[in-house]
């Protein structure tokens, strides 16, 4: 049976210009279980994203921020770094891993450190033996 | 403004566990303004919850709805619809949030996911001061508006202990004293003068210590 692909969710800031040639989906198609979500600034990633990241099936999610002196909107990567710290301190409250979110100050436009960081963050994930099997729960609002 | 804390995620499991449904709701007033019961903590605490469950593979239905105030009725019955599908709200309101909900959906379990703590401000990002007491008979012209009562850990009202140390509280060195702060707030408004006229012992037959309190007021009742 073929091994189902760890699934990642990747908020990336837009200032960071990743995908500026357009290819986004295209990388996302080359990485199976990979889900890139661009975001106007990393700052607007709060905790209940991330928790709902994760009770929504994804194994792990990274959050992808400029150096923090380079923020457009000043304060933005900052502040992501603080609630992605504050997530990972609900995560621990309820004996999750905390290593499965992931805050990563990435050089604009760098796909290649993308990778490398991709490449890092699934071995981690993998060396996990629980899953936050969240299939089983019925989200509604 | 009321103050609350969220309760640790093992207390609340332990009142929520029996029931197969639960229905987060918050309250967007007092509590999103402590950054406890708002909609982005019902969110967060709604998600946490159902990874709780799944951590342990068991299956539940959370669901999350936040109300902009949970004390009054016209808004409570912002939830009516989602309740009825429901084993148990679980409640990010204040206590008298949970009471009102308990008081108008009256055959559902409430369950407090907060522990209200005081009447308080905002006394900047991330501190939350305590600074009434809800004693119903407020003297805070005579002091500046800083009050004895709630700012002065022996409840002084007319003048200090004298065991404060740099502007510090005796009891609790990590607060101000508060009659360090009646004084330089009264000498700053040129009004040290009040202080000359005697305040009575607080009667607490018209604070909490009374039973419980009610107000009815005619001309506002329908």
């Amino acid at each position: 049976m073929e091994k189902t692909p760890t699934k990642i969710v990747v908020y990336h800031c837009r200032n960071l210009r990743l995908f500026h040639d357009g290819r986004q989906k295209d990388f996302e198609r080359s990485r199976p279980g990979l889900k890139l979500v661009t975001i106007p600034c990393s700052g607007k990633v709060e905790a209940h994203h991330l928790l709902q990241t994760l009770a929504g099936g994804a194994r792990g999610a990274l959050v992808l921020a400029c150096a923090e002196k380079a923020c457009k909107y000043l304060e933005g990567s900052m502040r992501s770094h603080k609630r992605v710290d504050y997530a990972r301190v609900w995560l621990k409250k309820i004996g999750i891993e905390p290593e499965r979110l992931e805050f990563i100050h990435l050089p604009p436009m760098d796909r290649g450190a993308l990778d490398d960081v991709l490449e890092e963050f699934t071995r981690t994930l993998e060396s996990f033996e629980t899953v936050p099997a969240a299939a089983n729960i019925q989200q509604s609002r | 403004m009321i103050v609350a804390e969220l309760k640790e995620i093992p207390e609340i499991r332990k009142m929520i566990d029996r029931y197969q449904s639960v229905l987060v709701v918050g309250c967007d007033s007092c509590v999103a303004e402590c950054a406890v019961g708002g909609r982005r903590e019902t969110a967060l605490l709604a998600a946490a919850i159902r990874l709780s469950y799944a951590k342990e593979n068991k299956s539940r239905i959370i669901t999350e709805a936040c109300l902009d105030r949970q004390c009054v009725d016209d808004f409570i019955e912002g939830v009516a619809s989602q309740v009825p599908e429901h084993d148990a709200i679980l409640s990010l309101g204040c206590g008298a949030g949970v009471q009102a909900l308990a008081r108008v959906y009256t055959d559902k379990p409430i369950i407090p996911a907060l522990d209200t703590l005081f009447i308080g401000e905002t006394e900047m990002r991330g501190v939350w001061q305590e600074n009434c007491l809800g004693c119903g008979q407020c003297k805070l012209g005579y002091f500046g508006a800083v009050c004895p009562v709630t700012r002065c850990s022996k409840k002084l009202m007319n003048g200090p202990c004298g065991g404060s140390k740099d502007g510090r509280c005796e009891v609790h060195p990590d607060i101000p004293c508060g009659w360090d702060m009646i004084l330089k707030r009264l000498e700053a408004l040129g009004e040290i003068d009040r202080l000359r006229e005697y305040v009575p012992p607080v009667d607490w037959s018209t604070s909490h210590s009374g039973g419980p309190r009610r107000v009815v007021r005619e001309d506002q009742k329908p």
